[in-house]
């Protein structure tokens, strides 16, 4: 898709632009202009103008059916199961794009817009395949509800049915084109949210296909939402294919934690199995709107395929071999009895608050000091002290109201595929510029590319950089720093000088500094609340003093190796798919998975926000705090909470905003960081 | 004692819910009173009563085993009769007492009738299940935790 | 739209060869209707029988005084077209000084075009490329008059695909007319710049449709948009933009000259003018000929036909003698509407190639009476749910084959039915 320009900025008032801008778009609607008064179903409802007859009639509490329209996509109008008569008009009108005139009596159950739904149901239906009971959109399909409702009892159709050929469009999403009805969402959802102009529409009339023309995958990393799209089963999920129907399957709200977006979720298992992830919509649409990216969506069949299911302790032979809890814990106990203080613990990207805590508590209660994230984050200057210096501040909303980004040492696309749909969406609708230092990716949308040299950043914050006019004369600017820059050796005189430069910017802002120019984007879901809980970031600590137990919590990056250890230092790992982290162990606790327990997360923004536990854990795995929290009494310094509700307490003992599920806890010390960094380096 | 009354005067006029409050009023104002008995008049009434219902008991305990076909001789009913009957020594109220016995009887109709099933005669001998765990660890290496 | 004239039954009448020629009263007055006199002939040139390049066309009266014209100012311009009654001659018969008139707003910076709709696809229609061939500097010209009255920057003439020898000459026209200092900056000398620019479609009939004709200039598939906002607001390239008929512009230059109340003079009220006028079918001479109005049985002008339950159209004509199968001929026509439905909204993509399906069958007769009822409510259902009014084109020929034919399509369904048990 084009990217939105002045003319589109100027039919704002017509439903194409409008509809699209969606709710975020708060600085195109500067002034609100005085409402009109229009009757639905002689119900008078007050809206705004440019209000199309489907909002209107929304207002009102009435719904109007629809297939091609959906709220974050432009409007297309072309399934025409909207029409409603307006009084005066000869008309039917697509509800979904007109927009209301003052005095206007929509009819949305007059014999004229019932007569026009069910003919446009029965054109829908007569190239539609009957194969309802082996579609997988069987009991959630729009087309299903919608002929139930509309539709007409009896077929008049006599001659033979469209077969069109299926697509192949990759391992996720599998096409089934007869069932197609051409509504276009995914046409449209692909070249305006997702970036890629893979799909579109060849043919005309009736030989009209939705397709990418040649043969190809569908690239796109949020292409799984196409499947949430359709109305029907023409794109469904190819790994979930025959696997369950709708009414069969339970739902349980929760949060993702494949990245540190805090996608909001609802998985869906069945006799303590996840079959799929869906995206839920936040309330706010604060987070991931109603999208979900595909590692988020698709990963849920890792959740069954090489789990630890029973504790281990390395035998003699060193092998691992399974055993009992008791055994294990006494081993693991015995060696941290043993340690006497020289204990330190390492914890991975997808941990959570409570087990983050408990292990905390532990180490220290054992006389170590070493609590460590395998995530780096720079600790010059002021280090992790202020919060919001590892925090996206401006929160990921807030990208729609920005007018200049500045990606430095990031690949948003990959690390948040959810924040680099905000970006695009306000590039498309609020004309935000993006421009990038570090590798040139591509990212959908335009972007300036500065370099790769770290030294503009200097020429950056110096001033002497040909951006720097550009950021300067940026009213809402956003500087978004990547984690694989702060990982880098020089990564905390960097991060110095970005946090000066936003430090700086920020003079230059609408709001008198309440705007906040410094983002952090994180790439893993534990390490907002490990920074919070006070973890250290970097296994520096334990690298340059090696720990006589090694206790690694879902730790599996390879950050610590076996060749960073002493040969007698005894390697705890808990988690609950293992990886390298389980392999140099020599006892190994098998812990649960994000859709097996309930428990805190913190996200990029510093929102906290709680899984739920969908399923039990499978085999022998427990709860991570549970297991810390048996291990505590065994070894002799017994944690002192119980239930889940005493570890809370604790969370907010130490950091309160750990517990106010939901909100974001505003950090704001900037001019401090920026003072300690000046201190530190320059 | 006031439970009691109370309790006994619900059971005699069954009023209506809203009641209550109004009758706990007037039962403390009243004080204690002589408190009218089910079925015996005195201790020694209800002894009697408790001994008839032992001796049934006994005299039924052959057929018991041989019904049910219980894994259990004719010694060990007995040995269990006699605890049952034992757990139950220290009430002195004669109308607890008598509660005892209507509730044997009913015990003792359904197992002679055999509404029972096997394992509900057997539930008697269950004192060697395993107490559930208590506290954390011992929740957590059960398994509850 | 033309289709539906020719279900007319009025119309299948064998009209005579020569049509120019007929001499009609209209029945209410006494004003007497055509034949159209050779002074007041506004495409001089209609056969080719003449010179074609400028030069013929400055001969005929082209580019006569076009300067003084401008200069007059656009009120003046739209005054004379207002004045001259003159109506769309692409086939909805909007009034033609209103729609130009709806481009003179105050300019929000958004340049304005005039973008010429010469993607004549219609059946039976061939009037535009006449003018395209024989007489492309009453386009050219027209262009630039209908250009200054709308405050347009430029026109974009779209051409059909097909039309390769007319957009040659039509080209070629531009080029002279550039060369002669006709457009361009300072067009005619008048001070006022203006471009015309050529693009060649690629054969899609729906690319005719004003707003999918507008998308297939921005270089997207051809499929109409939905309305509000008119091109008046948005339109090509997101600028203000009106979309008039080749003839609409070409008789512009000639009602200036010549004035309004001159135009008006000719023809009813409120269907005033001339008018380009195709025949074609069973016919000694199929031809394009300029006529006032034509009467046989039915008044031939816009409000006239709109009595008779059809439309002028594009004022094609498609005569059918006696011997036509009607049925097979609407099936025809059908046919054409399913292959050039763009497929965009449901009624228009599904109902067409389903009404195919069952014209295909009442061909042979091979269907039950109680489809008639069928087929109509499927082309009630339609006929205005759709985007563009395609929908409507492909509904009405069926709605006028069942309203004046229903005798013959039962007729057939008996006769099948009866071979049918027969056979078996």
């Amino acid at each position: 898709m084009l990217r939105v320009g002045v003319s589109r900025l100027l039919q704002q008032g017509a439903p194409k632009g409008r509809a699209a801008l969606g709710t975020g778009a708060t600085r195109a609607q500067s002034s609100a202009p005085e409402k009109i008064e229009v009757f639905i179903d002689d119900q008078p409802v007050m809206v705004a103008p440019g209000t199309t007859v489907l909002q209107a009639a929304a207002q009102a509490g009435v719904e109007i059916p629809r297939f091609c329209y959906h709220e974050r996509l432009s409007v297309a109008g072309n399934c025409r199961m909207c029409l409603v008569e307006v009084e005066k008009s000869v008309k039917p009108v697509a509800a979904c794009a007109m927009p209301v005139m003052k005095g206007w009596r929509v009819k949305t159950d007059s014999d004229m817009t019932r007569k026009a739904r069910e003919g446009v149901m029965e054109f829908l239906l007569i190239n539609h395949p009957l194969d309802c009971p082996i579609c997988d959109q069987g009991g959630e399909c729009d087309l299903q509800d919608q002929s139930m409702s509309f539709g007409s009892d009896r077929s008049r159709f006599l001659d033979n049915k469209r077969a069109v050929e299926d697509k192949n469009i990759g391992p996720l999403v599998k096409t089934i084109m007869t069932r197609c009805i051409h509504c276009t969402r995914c046409v449209r959802f692909a070249s305006e949210v997702a970036g890629v102009e893979d799909l579109g529409t060849t043919g005309r009339g009736t030989d009209m296909q939705i397709g990418t023309y040649v043969e190809k995958m569908l690239m796109s990393e949020l292409s799984g939402n196409v499947i949430d799209l359709c109305p029907v089963g023409a794109l469904t999920s190819k790994p979930y294919a025959f696997t369950a129907r709708p009414w069969e399957v339970r739902r349980t709200d929760s949060v993702d934690v494949m990245d540190a977006v805090g996608s909001n979720i609802v998985v869906n298992h069945r006799t303590g199995e996840v079959l799929r992830i869906l995206p839920k919509t936040h309330e706010a649409s604060d987070i991931n709107e109603e999208w979900l990216s595909d590692k988020s969506r698709f990963a849920c069949d890792g959740l069954k395929r090489q789990r630890l299911v029973y504790p281990m302790v390395k035998d003699s032979s060193g092998e691992l071999r399974a055993c009992e809890w008791e055994d294990a814990l006494l081993v693991a106990a015995r060696a941290l009895t043993g340690a006497q203080g020289s204990v330190a613990a390492v914890v991975g990207g997808l941990v959570d608050a409570e087990a983050l805590v408990a292990l905390k508590d532990l180490v220290n209660k054992l006389g170590g000091e070493a609590t460590c994230t395998e995530e780096i984050f720079p600790e010059d200057g002021s280090g992790t002290d202020f919060r919001s210096s590892y925090l996206l501040n401006t929160t990921i909303a807030g990208v729609e109201e920005a007018d200049l980004v500045l990606l430095v040492g990031t690949n948003p696309r990959f690390e948040a595929p959810l924040f680099n749909a905000r970006l695009r969406k306000a590039w498309v609708h609020n004309e935000l510029d993006v421009a990038i230092v570090g590798p040139n990716v591509d990212l959908t949308y335009d972007t300036e590319h500065l370099g790769e040299d770290p030294a503009i950043i200097e020429q950056l914050l110096a001033g002497t950089h040909p951006f720097s006019q550009r950021l300067k004369a940026a009213k809402r600017p956003m500087v978004v720093v990547g984690s694989a820059l702060l990982a880098r050796p020089d990564g905390g005189l960097l991060n110095a000088r970005l946090q000066q430069l936003a430090h700086q910017l920020r003079a230059g802002c609408e709001g008198g500094g309440a705007w906040r120019v410094l983002n952090v984007l994180h790439r893993v879901a534990s390490q907002v609340a490990a920074l919070d809980l006070g973890y250290a970031p970097g296994v520096s600590k334990v690298r340059n003093a090696p720990p006589k137990v090694l206790y690694l919590l879902g730790s599996d990056e390879g950050a610590i190796t076996r060749e960073d250890l002493p040969a007698d230092c005894l390697v705890i790992y808990q988690g609950h798919h293992g990886d390298r982290g389980a392999e140099i162990a020599d006892v190994v606790l098998p812990g649960a998975a994000y859709t097996e327990k309930t428990a805190t997360y913190v996200n990029t923004e510093g929102r906290a926000q709680q899984t739920q536990a969908a399923l039990v854990p499978p085999g022998m795995a427990r709860e991570d705090w549970k297991i810390i929290r048996a291990l505590s009494e065994i070894v002799g310094v017994k944690l002192p909470y119980d239930n889940l509700a005493e570890v809370r307490d604790r969370l907010a003992e130490l950091s309160p905003n750990l517990t106010r599920y939901g909100d974001v806890e505003e950090a704001n010390y900037f001019a401090q960081a920026s003072a300690l960094a000046q201190k530190a380096f320059f | 004692m006031q439970g009691q009354i109370t309790g006994h005067k619900r059971k005699k006029k069954q009023p209506a819910i809203s009641c209550y409050y109004k009758m706990a009023t007037r039962v403390v104002r009243s004080g204690v009173r002589q408190v009218k008995p089910l079925l015996s008049v005195d201790s020694g009434e209800a002894r009697q009563r408790v001994l008839n219902l032992y001796k049934a008991w006994y005299r039924q305990l052959p057929y018991i085993v041989m019904d049910y076909d219980l894994p259990k001789s004719k010694e060990d009913c007995r040995v269990k009769l006699r605890e049952e009957f034992m757990k139950h020594r220290h009430v002195q109220d004669i109308r607890v007492i008598d509660m005892l016995v209507i509730k044997g009887q009913m015990e003792l109709k359904e197992t002679v009738e055999v509404w029972k099933q096997k394992h509900g005669i057997m539930s008697y001998w269950r004192d060697t299940v395993e107490p559930k765990p208590k506290g954390f660890l011992n929740k957590f290496l059960d398994g509850h935790e | 739209m033309a289709a539906i004239a020719r279900i007319t039954p009025t119309l299948k009448t064998v009209l005579n060869p020569g049509i120019s020629s007929v001499l009609v009263r209209r029945h209410s007055s006494t004003k007497v209707y055509g034949p159209l006199a050779d002074e007041d002939r506004i495409f001089t040139n209609l056969y080719g029988r003449h010179e074609w390049r400028l030069k013929g066309a400055m001969a005929r009266g082209d580019w006569y005084k076009t300067k003084e014209i401008l200069n007059k100012g656009v009120d003046w311009i739209l005054g004379e077209i207002k004045t001259s009654g003159l109506r769309g001659r692409g086939g909805a018969g909007f009034p033609t000084g209103m729609k130009w008139g709806f481009m003179n707003k105050p300019s929000d910076g958004r340049p304005k075009y005039l973008v010429v709709n010469a993607d004549e696809g219609e059946p039976g229609t061939c009037k535009d490329r006449e003018i395209m061939r024989h007489d492309p500097h009453k386009l050219v010209e027209g262009c630039l008059v209908a250009g200054k009255a709308m405050g347009a920057r430029a026109a974009y003439i779209y051409i059909r695909g097909e039309f390769y020898n007319e957009a040659s000459n039509m080209q070629v026209a531009i080029n002279e007319a550039y060369k002669a200092g006709f457009l361009g900056k300072n067009a005619c000398g008048s001070g006022y710049d203006f471009d015309v620019f050529m693009h060649r479609g690629a054969g899609a009939y729906i690319c005719g449709e004003e707003t999918a004709l507008i998308e297939s200039l921005e270089g997207k598939q051809g499929k109409p948009r939905l309305k509000p906002p008119f091109p008046a607001d948005v339109g090509v390239f997101g600028c203000p933009t009106t979309v008039a008929n080749v003839e609409t512009v070409a008789v512009a230059p000639t009602i200036c000259r010549r004035g309004g109340s001159w135009f008006v003079g000719m023809g009813r009220t409120r269907n005033s003018g001339t008018k380009l006028f195709n025949i074609s079918g069973h016919v000694n001479n199929p031809c394009t000929v300029e006529e006032e109005i034509v009467c046989e049985e039915a008044i031939m002008d816009f409000d006239g036909l709109v009595a008779c339950q059809t439309s002028l159209g594009t004022a094609a004509v498609i005569v059918m003698n006696k011997q036509t199968d009607i049925v097979k001929a609407i099936a025809r026509l059908i046919e054409f509407y399913k292959h050039e439905s763009c497929g965009q909204c449901t009624p228009c993509r599904e109902g067409v190639s389903w009404m195919f399906k069952i014209m295909t069958r009442f061909v042979k007769g091979d269907a039950q009476p109680e489809e008639i009822d069928a087929l109509w409510e499927v082309s009630k259902q339609i006929e205005g749910h759709t985007i563009c009014a395609l929908g409507d084109g492909a509904a009405w020929p069926v709605q006028g084959l069942i309203r004046h034919f229903r005798p013959v399509l039962e007729e057939r369904m008996a006769s099948h039915a009866a071979a049918k048990a027969v056979a078996n």
